[in-house]
Parts: C-alpha cells; structure tokens; sequence
C-alpha cells in the first residue's frame, strides 16, 4: 500500500507551461508592487531582479516537466537557483546581485494573500470539529518539530566546533 | 492564451491581493517586547488576516467582493506565488554554498529533529489528553501536503488517523506562519542558540511557514541575514527531498507501534468490556 503513496508523489504531473508561464508573471508584477511599496527597492533594480527570478522559476518549471526523473517544481526551482549563483557558475555574480534586489519576505506577502483568499468552507468545518484538544496537539506538533531540529543541529554544530 | 483570459477574469482577487499586500507592507514589521524576548510581526501576517476577513468562508457578510469563484481560483495562485518566493531563496544558497557544505552533518541531521514531534506531542496527546487513534496522524509529522497523502494512503482520511492528520493540516494552513513567527522570535531572542540552528530548523518543508520563520529570525540578527536565508533554504530543499520518506518510513512506524504498545492495549481492553 505505502507504495502507492511513493507514487503519487513520484508522478509527474502534466503541468501546462504556458499558462504557468502567464500566471507567473501576473505573480511577479504583483510580487514587484510589495517589493517597491515595503522594503523601498527602487522600481528599476526590482525588475530586473524580478526578471532573474523569474526565469530561473520557469526554467525550474520546464525542468519538472521534462526531465528524465521526476521531482517537484519546488524542489527544481530551489536547484536552478542554487546552481545559478554558485560560485564557480559563469555570470553569478551579475545574477546574484540582480536577486538581490527582490526582498524574499516581499514575495510571501502575496503568498499569503492569496492563502487567506483560498480558506475554504470545509477548513473552516474541519478547525471548528477538531476542537481545543487537536489545537493543542498541533501546537506542540509545531514546537516539537521545530525545537527538535534545533537541538539536533546546535549540537552538531558544537560537536564540530563551527 | 486561455490563461490570460482565465487570470483577466479573476482581477478581483489580483487586485485585492495587490491593495491588501500593499497595505501590509506599508504596516511594516512590528515588534512586540515580551518579557525576556520579544515577538515579531510580519507583513505576511497582515496580509493573511486581511484575506480572510474579506473571505465569505470566514466572515459571511463580508462576502460581496470576494465570491466562490475567487476562493476556488486563489488556491492553485498560492502554489504558484510561492515559486519566486522558492527561487529567490535558492539565489541565496549558491553564494553561501561553502557555509553550506561546512554545516553540511548538522544540515542532514538536523531532519531527523523534526521527529521531536512524536517526543513532544505523542505523550501529550495520548496520555494527558486521552485522545484516540486520532494521535496517529496528529502527532508524527507537521502534517503538510504529503504528509497528507501518507495517512489518506494507508487509513484514509475519513478514519480516526485522518481526522487527526486533517485537523493539524488545517490548523496549520491557519496559523502555522503565526506560530512559526512566535517561535522563531522567541528562540531567537533568548539569545541561548546558534542562530544557524535556528535557521536551518525553520526549513520545514511549507513555504509560508518558513518565509515566517527566517522573517522572525533576519529582524532579530540581521547582520547573519544571508546566512540565515541559505541555511534555511536548503534545510526546507532537504526537507522537501526526505520529508515523504522520512514520515512514511520512520515516523509513522514509531508512532503506530507506540501507539499499539500503550493506548491500543487501552482500547482493546475497552472494546472487550463493551463485548461482555
């Protein structure tokens, strides 16, 4: 059964480039309205760093869609832009310092936006049945996860004196 | 060019995402002292709220400008939004790449941490609050997208172990960022650990979440703002690479089999009661 899960995830959805290519802009626009409005980047440098991410986000789209072995678009977006600005990558810098330009918390804004946006009625029933024990649990879901990756990585950290 | 008529369509809900996030960002980041540390408020915060008080789901009578159509069509935008938001963060781990590859073994191992939820969350759970098979799925992971898929898979999401598995899931869509952006603040202003471990745990596989969290974490150290941003990165990049494997080769054995050995011996026994 536990392989069918692996499955889901291991398919490759069919995405259709095109229309990701036009929702993407309209995201980016909107992404450069906060990036101009809150951390006061000058309109000019944001769109040119606008530009940057958003080709390396559509370069990582056609890659999830067409390369030999399947991962999500996420996880090809974080590789193109890794491999982008690595060091020893010809033109980094230029695209490094484009990047710079684009405020990372300006672009979760819109994220967000939208979320609020797609709260749907049968969240709203499900937060209302699970009750305050399910709340709780989920608070300590989320201090337990995050405390344990501490823990773990501050003594790693210490055991290798960096 | 279909799409382009589809989004011209929904310029309600662009639009109100532009006003809202414009707005937020105008708010800017707010910090609240609280006795020994202090918490943080982000714009995305805001901006969250703000949705949701114009969404009809939450806030009926507010419903006029925002309708069905709006709330359906913003969910696949959330994933799409967030994909800049994905690139920007990889254009920071490049630079930083040396960092990485130093703290590379607390990087790897600190994945196996975010098992503190079953340490912290399971006992709680199932003996302080006497939950039932619901503490499966509630307790051994943050319950995100293949999260999801690992109990819908295996239980189902009508069983016990899917409601517990749904109502994290939700709660989390809720006020994860607001809850990752009082922790982060929290941990980071105690000023006890390394601000790269509290980077590199913020990368929990969900986007907004960690957007929440390093937000937090930059505005308390901003002098380590890059290295925040890298570690934080490719923690939620490793993440996104294990996280399925991890919850459904790791996590969820512990869990049934704690589970089976503790409470499920309570059950039977009350299931035999009810028999005689």
């Amino acid at each position: 059964m536990s392989d069918s899960v692996v499955a889901k995830e291991t398919t490759r959805p069919k995405i259709d480039l095109v229309d990701h290519a036009v929702v993407l802009i309209i995201v980016c626009l909107v992404g450069l309205v906060m990036n101009t409005v809150g951390p006061a980047i000058p309109l000019m440098d944001g769109f040119m760093g606008m530009i940057v991410i958003y080709l390396i986000s559509m370069v990582g789209l056609i890659l999830t869609r067409f390369a030999p072995f399947y991962l999500p678009s996420v996880a090809w977006i974080s590789l193109v832009g890794i491999v982008a600005t690595l060091p020893w990558t010809p033109g980094s810098e230029w695209i490094v310092a484009q990047a710079k330009s684009v405020n990372f918390l300006a672009l979760a804004t819109p994220a967000l936006a939208y979320a609020g946006f797609a709260i749907a009625k049968k969240e709203i029933e499900v937060a209302k049945h699970s009750g305050w024990k399910l709340a709780v649990v989920a608070c300590l879901v989320f201090l337990g996860t995050y405390a344990g990756s501490v823990l773990v990585a501050e003594a790693i950290l210490k055991l290798q004196g960096i | 060019m279909n799409a382009l008529r589809g989004q011209m369509g929904l310029w309600k809900l662009h639009l109100a995402v532009i006003i809202i996030g414009a707005i937020a960002e105008l708010i800017g980041i707010r910090k609240i002292p609280l006795g020994i540390g202090a918490i943080l408020l982000l714009p995305l915060l805001y901006a969250f709220i703000m949705a949701a008080l114009m969404n009809p789901n939450v806030m009926p009578k507010f419903g006029k400008f925002i309708g069905e159509k709006e709330v359906k069509a913003a969910s696949p935008l959330i994933v799409i939004a967030i994909m800049p938001f994905i690139a920007k963060f990889g254009t920071t781990i490049g630079p930083a790449i040396e960092t990485i590859i130093e703290a590379g073994p607390a990087l790897l191992l600190q994945e196996l941490g975010n098992l503190g939820t079953i340490v912290l969350a399971f006992p709680l759970a199932v003996w302080g609050l006497k939950m039932g098979r619901e503490a499966i799925g509630a307790t051994f992971s943050i319950a995100r997208e293949p999260n999801l898929a690992i109990i819908a898979d295996r239980y189902t999401l009508k069983s016990p172990e899917g409601a517990g598995v749904m109502g994290v899931y939700v709660i989390g869509t809720l006020f994860g960022t607001f809850i990752f952006a009082i922790l982060a603040s929290l941990f980071a202003s105690i000023d006890v650990f390394d601000p790269r471990a509290l980077a590199m745990a913020c990368g929990i596989g969900s986007g907004s979440m960690m957007a929440a969290c390093t937000g937090a974490l930059t505005e308390v150290v901003p002098s380590m703002k890059d290295e925040i941003l890298a570690l934080a990165g490719a923690s939620n990049l490793l993440t996104y690479a294990t996280g399925l494997y991890a919850g459904l080769f790791i996590a969820l054995p512990i869990v049934e089999k704690l589970y089976n050995a503790t409470a499920g011996k309570r059950d039977l026994a009350a299931a035999d009661n009810k028999g005689a």
